[in-house]
């Protein structure tokens, strides 16, 4: 079953919503794709179309699928922000699944050529809104705040 | 896999699977869908499944690696694919190693040309490839000189006796089923044709170039532009013949097959492709091809472990290794790519009770092919992971493109 809540699976569906992928190469320099496509399938795996077979992104998912690396997702409206942590787990290049993509992928727009479609599993999910962050530092780190903010 | 933990495990997992052959059980076969899976498959080496079994004809790992090979009931240590929990796995000694998915079968598949003939016999297809394989007859067999490695004309008369398979395609098939199979959005990314060398015409192989070109043309006519992403996988032509074919088809890139990097045992068991051409001609030939359609759009095949065929080949992994990747070097240095598949002692073929190398071997081997692009600064975009999917260096390219 999916870590992923009702929210986070509508707002990955959200096209309006704010999405980005991070990831990193064999030195573990970071690279991050800011894509609005990213979405959700039916089992709450994250699916993220790679357009271009020799990006860096593409090779850095290559190399995170075969080496078993993280990657991340930041997902945001509004006021809210996620972050999801998770696994590729599968490289999709040919197959009804590509297929369905592949033409979701020509309908956004004709130019577009599907390179692969990744399915990643998410592994962890952090609320990343500053109120959460802000409290959870609270909680764990009562020591780290100014003075002044808690002045009478 | 903890000792090379640079080295993709999909593509150990294939070198290792392919070398040691695989079995299905029963659960595993009862999972193959023939209305989604490909279980008949037109091949030129290998075979075609034999009696018409429902077998599938291979396997996808996860990362979208193939592996190309054959369930062998004569294999001494083969993995199992079974079902477990719903999924399809490789076994290893009753331990779940990968999850593994059957190849679909394309939308043209169960169609027929205008002259009936089934359109899965005109082109096969693999993950991403549409495989025309217009002529299953090799002539270097006619005076008993087959590599001995191939099963090429054993498997083919199996087909024509058990499938009614014909040796040769008509152009019109061709062309009837590339139109068919375009009609599949997404489906392929390449156009590759193989077959048996011809050794007839005024020049050697002339008979054979001239049969290319008519094919290119007829699957040729079905696209917008002269070029289009293809390839062959042919004997070693003349330069002429090489500017032939390119000037008169749709032809990008070109493969000839030096199949073993060493002149010595090229001529044991090549030994019909180094009486007629010879191991420095072959090798000439390929280099100059180059010349026409550019660095890395050339490539050379080699049946990776087969210089251990014994009894001329090299007794001691390290000095195969050694002698291997020198040669490659070689062809690299002049714009060659060298790609690797795995040796499998097949049955039909002359080498059938043979043993090939170990594991370490061809995790070395597919290293080191690919490490040479990665010096050479060659890109094997032609017979990649899923242009071609039959060789584990080139699988391991896909870590390093850009
Ligand atoms: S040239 Fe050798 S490998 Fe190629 S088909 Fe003929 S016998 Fe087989």
């Amino acid at each position: 079953m999916s870590i992923l809540n009702d929210r986070i699976q509508a707002l990955l569906q959200d096209p309006e919503a704010a999405k980005v992928l991070a990831t990193v190469d064999n030195q573990g320099i970071p690279h991050i794709v800011s894509d609005n496509t990213i979405t959700v399938n039916d089992e709450g795996q994250i699916i993220y179309l790679e357009l271009i077979e020799t990006s860096r992104n593409s090779v850095n998912l290559v190399n995170s699928i075969w080496f078993k690396r993280k990657v991340a997702i930041h997902l945001s409206k509004g006021e809210e922000s996620y972050q999801i942590k998770g696994y590729p787990a599968y490289s999709v290049i040919c197959g009804p699944v590509f297929e369905h993509y592949y033409k979701l992928s020509l309908e956004r727009n004709p130019e577009f050529d599907l390179s692969t479609v990744w399915i990643i599993e998410p592994d962890e999910i952090t609320d990343d809104t500053y109120a959460a962050r802000k409290n959870k530092e609270r909680e764990k780190h009562p020591l780290i705040t100014h003075l002044d903010r808690l002045a009478k | 896999m903890d000792k090379y933990n640079d080295v993709s495990p999909f593509v150990i997992i294939k070198s290792d699977v392919t070398r040691r052959s695989f079995i299905y059980t029963d659960r595993a076969l009862g999972a193959l869908d023939k209305s989604k899976h490909q279980y008949q498959q037109r091949v030129l080496i290998g075979s075609n499944g034999g009696e018409n079994a429902a077998v599938p004809v291979s396997l996808l790992l996860r990362d979208g690696t193939s592996i190309i090979g054959m369930p062998s009931k004569t294999a001494k240590n083969p993995y199992v694919v079974d079902q477990i929990d719903g999924k399809l796995v490789l076994t290893d000694q009753g331990e779940i190693v990968e999850e593994v998915h059957y190849w679909y079968k394309p939308d043209y598949y169960d169609k027929f040309t205008s002259s009936g003939t089934p359109m899965w016999q005109v082109a096969s297809s693999r993950p991403q490839r549409l495989d025309i394989d217009p002529n299953s007859h090799c002539h270097f067999w006619n005076k008993g000189n087959g590599c001995k490695f191939c099963n090429i004309n054993a498997n083919s008369a199996q087909s024509e006796k058990e499938c009614n398979m014909s040796k040769q395609l008509t152009a019109q098939d061709v062309y009837e089923t590339v139109k068919e199979a375009l009609k599949q959005p997404g489906a392929f990314t390449n156009l590759k044709m193989s077959s048996g060398s011809i050794l007839s015409g005024a020049e050697i192989f002339d008979d054979e170039v001239d049969m290319y070109i008519e094919m290119l043309q007829a699957a040729g006519d079905n696209f917008k532009d002269k070029k289009f992403p293809s390839t062959i996988v042919a004997s070693a032509f003349s330069e002429k013949q090489l500017a032939k074919l390119y000037e008169n088809t749709g032809l990008m890139t070109y493969t000839s097959d030096i199949e073993i990097p060493n002149e010595a045992l090229f001529a044991w068991i090549c030994k019909g492709k180094h009486e007629e051409v010879g191991y420095a001609e072959w090798k000439r030939r390929i280099i100059r091809a180059v010349d026409i359609f550019g660095a890395g759009n050339v490539s050379s095949g080699i049946v990776g472990g087969c210089e251990m065929a014994q009894p001329h080949g090299f007794t001691n992994e390290d000095d195969a290794l050694k002698a291997v990747l020198e040669e490659a070097e070689d062809f690299a240095s002049q714009g060659v790519s060298i790609v690797h598949c795995v040796w499998v002692p097949m049955h039909g073929s002359a080498f059938h009770n043979q043993q090939n190398p170990s594991l370490e071997y061809y995790v070395r081997l597919a290293k080191g092919l690919s490490d040479l692009r990665k010096k050479y600064l060659l890109n094997v975009d032609m017979d990649n992971y899923r242009k071609c999917g039959n060789h584990p260096d080139s699988d391991l390219d896909r870590g390093n493109l850009e």
